[in-house]
């Protein structure tokens, strides 16, 4: 229920044991280390810190070096399944070696990027080719026009048949297109269209296989279609050429793969051996570090720490309420949450508002419960649900080992679908049709004006009070966990005074008390004055003491603080500010959750409306495949934008309403340096 | 008020959801210190630059990558357009026209190459940008023409054909395509500031700094290169001068460029005094390079510097304004092209240092 149990370790090792005691920290990756210097200023003359012999920052540089090769062939080192890290392995760095073995492969990818390069060259003038072509009519246009255009050469003209494959082989080497048009005798005549500036080249090939001009005749004027579908052949064989370099690529760094992942795990140990040891700092000839773990690991951590140095060190555990004693201002611990695995989800939910304090509730469960109800009551059909189920559930199974973020919010897609599926069994909606009897109350029917007049749930009037009844139960949940919270943190007086304070408790309750009365008495009478009073008018009058006694309280730490002729006049603006906070604050909260209800009606009405236009297609018979498409439509639509309504919705009722009420989110995340974190 | 929130609230929104994801110094620090050009453009594999990875780890060409970027620059501005409507549609049309013009720019460069300085220019035309912006540009047309006349015909279907007809004789007296650069750049700030007109008088009002400052650094950065580097006359410089500047007037330049030796020094203290430590030594790193280089690389980075001053007291301000989305196209201008640079010193293979000093 609260947040893991934490130790501080304050250690003292010789020189000469740092070494295994590094690789003994990296290998339990538990410690989230905290600069020693920080922990007391006294400290900060009497040791010094430690120089890593390698900046972390430079291995992580090459380290990503590394990643960005791997990348060009789709793996990615150290994510699930590629591997883990064993610290057994761990080997000095040779930074030099590596970068040269690095150097020899990028050589290679740039080696191969340049031929692509040249290639898109050759593609790019093919390109200005069939530019120039498509703007003549035909191909007697673009010979007259040649010197106009004049990176351009079109001509046509005769070489022997028997030299012909010599004479194309000949010209391979220069961007160019030849068209055969004609056989006569031993001769074949040809439409050539070279670069310009090749000229001096082609016309020595010209003359090498005894080229005659001739006059194109009038029917292979309009052959512009063939030379642009040659274009297209060799623009085609160019690109596939480039891709060839493509994989070519892959398949060098497939070849490599071994070596690189090998080199990345050496890398990537050191980077955090070496980030370890920053933490350190020394004296003459001992190495001090600190940091936290979650209690259950200090056993393990204690042991291995004595059994590795033989007992050669100091190690001293204090529990966080020894480390605050005597502190001047509250030293930050780190916290844990610690939730079962199908919790993630909601507790990612939580780490995105803040994270909780050391030592009070982890809300993880309870915003699971509340999340996942108030996402059923607006979004309550057992088909979308069930689409909703499967979409989540494969498409995380899909991603598991991806980004977390995504996957976890995959699986909350899983659980959402999960929670339609049930309150929309309890609502009997299925797609919008009610194929079984309603376990609970007709929604559909109750929206569209035909469900039964009996039951708890009778009309819009009832749904919206289930939402309010359902609002005064998760305000409360929030102002009992307050209530937990302030006690484990010993704050007795806000435990009794803050308007989330018992006091406060009093007054809501009341209020909830006196709102049931007024309608259950048709909003015509209020409960007698006498009991008025003690429920509403006694706490507000306590209330008045508050700021007198935080004064008081304040003075003891702070002397100086003086009591003026305004004083008192502060005292009842700060009780009047507070009064009109609890009063419309906790009303408006719960008022709040009356969007829950909003949020159900409209995904009916949706649903009846797209109903409504199948019938109106269909022309009041039944069913054609207008009707059908309108409802698949339909469907997807409401999905979609009621999914997306509904997750948000009580995404903000689970921070604003209820986070409101509890949580203290000025904590700070535990993170050890571990061989399984990605950053 | 209501009005303004209606119109922004989503644009600006979206903006500056994706102002925050504009590439981190440390992301760049990483590119620099690349030790190839591959391994530099890999780094841009999970940014939004990542078509410059795909298209490299195509072609080999880092040019096709800069094609690409401009295409997706282009069609940030056209996905905008179909978000706004009226005056502000308008004025995003208008400021989408700077990429037709950039294009048509480089179209007319290579028929300059091709028709007037007789080089050959084979393939280059394949990194022009061939979709429509607003116009059709016909590009081919353009490259091939034989003479002025030529490209005044292929361009008749559009507005610019006025503005390259007007400065084409000087560009024959010059025998330089610059003077029709300048025209496109005098079009494009003056249907700017048309469009500006036709806002509201918040938005005029930010519109009118903002353009106005670029405008200043526009001239500023001219006026430094034809003063120092071409000597150009003062009737000269001033007829090429972009009117309508924010601190800097005809005026001021007129007596600054004829009295002051170092006119850059004298305009940032004078009009741009926040920004003069940056032109000694302790106020900026010192660039490497040939003296007059480093001088041009100083005029840029300061100049960018006060360009990012305005943009960060627009991004401070009120939200429903048509500040975000020109402090967007800003930002992400200004992303473009320290990316592109890195990527053009790795190819040429500059050392480190020399790639910061000019970013």
């Amino acid at each position: 229920m609260f947040t893991a149990r934490m130790k501080q370790l304050i250690a003292v090792v010789l020189d000469h044991d740092a070494d295994r005691v590094t690789k003994e920290l990296l290998r339990q990756s538990v410690l989230h280390f905290v600069n020693i210097k920080e922990i007391t200023s006294s400290w900060k003359s009497k040791v010094d810190s430690v120089t890593p012999k390698i900046s972390e920052a430079l291995i992580g540089e090459i380290r990503k070096r590394i990643e960005s090769f791997l990348d060009l062939a789709g793996y990615k080192p150290g994510s699930e399944g590629n591997g883990t890290l064993d610290v057994e392995k761990l080997k000095a760095l040779d930074l030099d070696e590596t970068n040269k073995a690095l150097d020899n492969i990028a050589a290679g990818l740039q080696g191969r990027r340049d031929r692509q390069r040249t290639i898109q060259q050759e593609i790019l003038r093919f390109e200005d080719i069939k530019r120039q072509l498509d703007l003549f009519g035909d191909l007697r246009s673009g010979i007259q026009a040649r010197s106009q255009y004049s990176f351009l050469s079109i001509q046509t003209g005769s070489v022997r048949s028997a030299h012909l494959e010599a004479f194309s082989s000949a010209l391979k080497a220069l961007p160019s297109v030849r068209l055969n048009f004609r056989e006569e005798e031993d001769r074949t005549a040809l439409l050539l269209i070279t670069m310009k500036r090749d000229e001096a080249r082609v016309n020595k090939i010209l003359d090498k296989y005894g080229w005659v001009d001739v006059e194109l005749s009038k029917e292979m004027s309009g052959a512009r279609d063939e030379v642009i579908n040659d274009l297209e052949t060799k623009l085609a064989g160019l690109r596939s050429e480039q891709e060839g370099l493509n994989d070519q690529i892959r398949n060098l760094i497939e070849e490599k793969r071994a070596g690189l992942d090998t080199m990345w795990a050496n890398l990537r140990m050191n980077e955090l051996y070496y980030k370890i040891q920053s933490y350190f700092s020394k004296t003459a000839r001992t190495m001090l570090f600190t940091g936290w773990l979650p209690a259950e690991k200090q056993g393990t951590l204690d042991e291995s720490i004595k059994g590795i140095t033989g007992g050669r060190c100091y190690l001293e555990w204090n529990d966080p309420k020894d480390v605050q004693k005597n502190k001047e201002s509250p030293v930050p611990v780190p916290v844990q949450l610690k939730n079962p695995r199908f919790l993630r989800p909601f507790q990612m939910l939580v780490q995105n508002y803040s994270i909780p304090e050391y030592g009070t509730v982890d809300p993880t469960p309870f915003v699971a419960v509340a999340y996942l109800i108030m996402f059923g009551l607006m979004f309550g059909d057992a088909g979308h649900g069930a689409l909703l189920f499967i979409t989540g559930l494969i498409s995380s199974i899909a991603y598991k080992g991806r980004n977390e973020g995504i996957h976890n919010l995959l699986k909350l897609i899983a659980w959402c679908g999960l929670s339609a599926i049930i309150t929309g069994i309890l609502f009997g909606a299925y797609f919008g049709m009610q194929l079984f009897k309603p376990l609970w109350f007709d929604y559909h029917g109750i929206i569209s004006g035909q469900a039964a007049k009996s039951g708890f749930v009778k009309d819009v009037y009832g749904i919206l009070v289930i939402t309010i009844y359902f609002g005064i139960s998760v305000i409360g949940l929030g102002l009992v966990l307050n209530w937990i919270n302030l006690v484990a943190r010993r704050r007795w007086f806000g435990l009794i005074m803050d308007k989330g304070g018992l006091i406060g408790g009093w007054i809501y309750g009341a209020g909830v008390y006196v709102a049931y009365y007024f309608v259950s008495h048709d909003y015509k009478a209020m409960p007698a004055a006498d009991l008025l009073f003690w429920l509403l008018g006694l706490p507000a009058i306590i209330l008045i003491f508050k700021p007198p006694l935080e004064f008081t309280i304040r003075r003891r730490k702070n002397p100086a603080e003086k009591f003026t002729i305004l004083t008192p006049i502060d005292f009842f603006m700060e009780w009047i500010v507070e009064m009109l906070e609890i009063f419309s604050g906790y009303l408006a909260n719960t008022l709040s959750f009356m969007r829950v209800a909003g949020l159900g009606i409209a995904h009916v009405s949706l649903m009846i409306a797209f109903f409504e236009i199948a019938r109106m297609v269909s022309g009041g018979a039944s069913y054609n495949i207008w009707s059908i498409l309108v409802l698949v439509l339909g469907n997807i639509l409401v999905i979609a934008l009621e999914g997306l309504s509904a997750g948000v919705q009580s995404l903000r009722l689970n921070y604003y309403e209820f986070f409101s009420k509890y949580f203290s989110g000025s904590g700070i995340a535990y993170k050890p340096v571990s061989l399984r974190s990605l950053d | 008020m209501a009005g303004a929130l209606r119109k922004y609230a989503f644009i600006n929104a979206k903006l500056r959801a994706r102002i925050s994801k504009i590439i981190p110094d440390e992301l760049l620090g990483q590119m620099i210190r690349s030790h190839s050009l591959p391994e530099a453009i890999q780094l841009l594999r999970d940014t939004s630059f990542s078509v410059i990875e795909s298209v490299y780890n195509k072609t080999g060409d880092l040019k096709m990558g800069e094609l690409e970027l401009f295409k997706k620059e282009v069609n940030l501005y056209l996905e905008l357009e179909r978000f706004v409507q009226g005056s502000l549609l308008s004025f995003i049309r208008a400021l989408a026209s700077r990429y037709e013009l950039d294009n048509l720019k480089n179209a007319l460069r290579l028929w300059f190459d091709r028709t007037v300085r007789g080089r050959s220019i084979e393939g280059s035309a394949g990194y022009l940008y061939r979709e429509k912006i607003h116009y059709d540009l016909h590009l081919d047309h353009i490259i091939n023409a034989g003479d002025m006349e030529g490209v005044i015909a292929a361009l008749k279907a559009t507005p610019y054909a006025e503005t390259v007809e007007q400065s084409a004789l000087r560009v024959k007296e010059k025998g330089s395509i610059f003077p029709v650069d300048i025209a496109l750049d005098h079009y494009f700030y003056r249907q700017i500031l048309k469009e500006t007109e036709k806002l509201s008088s918040r938005d005029h009002d930010l519109t009118r700094r903002l353009i106005g400052v670029e405008i200043d650094l526009q001239n500023i950065n001219w006026l430094v290169r034809f003063k120092s580097f071409y000597n150009l006359p003062l009737e000269e410089a001033v007829r090429y001068m972009l009117p309508q500047g924010f601190n800097i007037d005809r005026d001021t330049v007129a007596s600054a460029y004829a009295s002051q030796p170092d006119i850059l020094s004298w305009l940032i203290q004078e009009k741009y005094s926040a920004f003069a430590a940056m032109l000694t030594s302790e106020g900026t790193r010192a660039p490497s390079g040939s003296e007059s280089y480093s001088r041009l690389i100083l005029v840029e980075r300061i100049l960018e510097q006060i360009m990012m001053a305005e943009v960060r007291h627009v991004l401070a301000g009120y939200p429903f304004t048509i500040g975000i989305i020109l402090a967007y196209f800003i930002l992400k201008r200004n992303e473009s092209k320290k990316i592109m640079t890195i990527l053009n010193a790795r190819y040429y293979d500059l050392p480190e240092d020399r790639i910061k000093s000019v970013l």
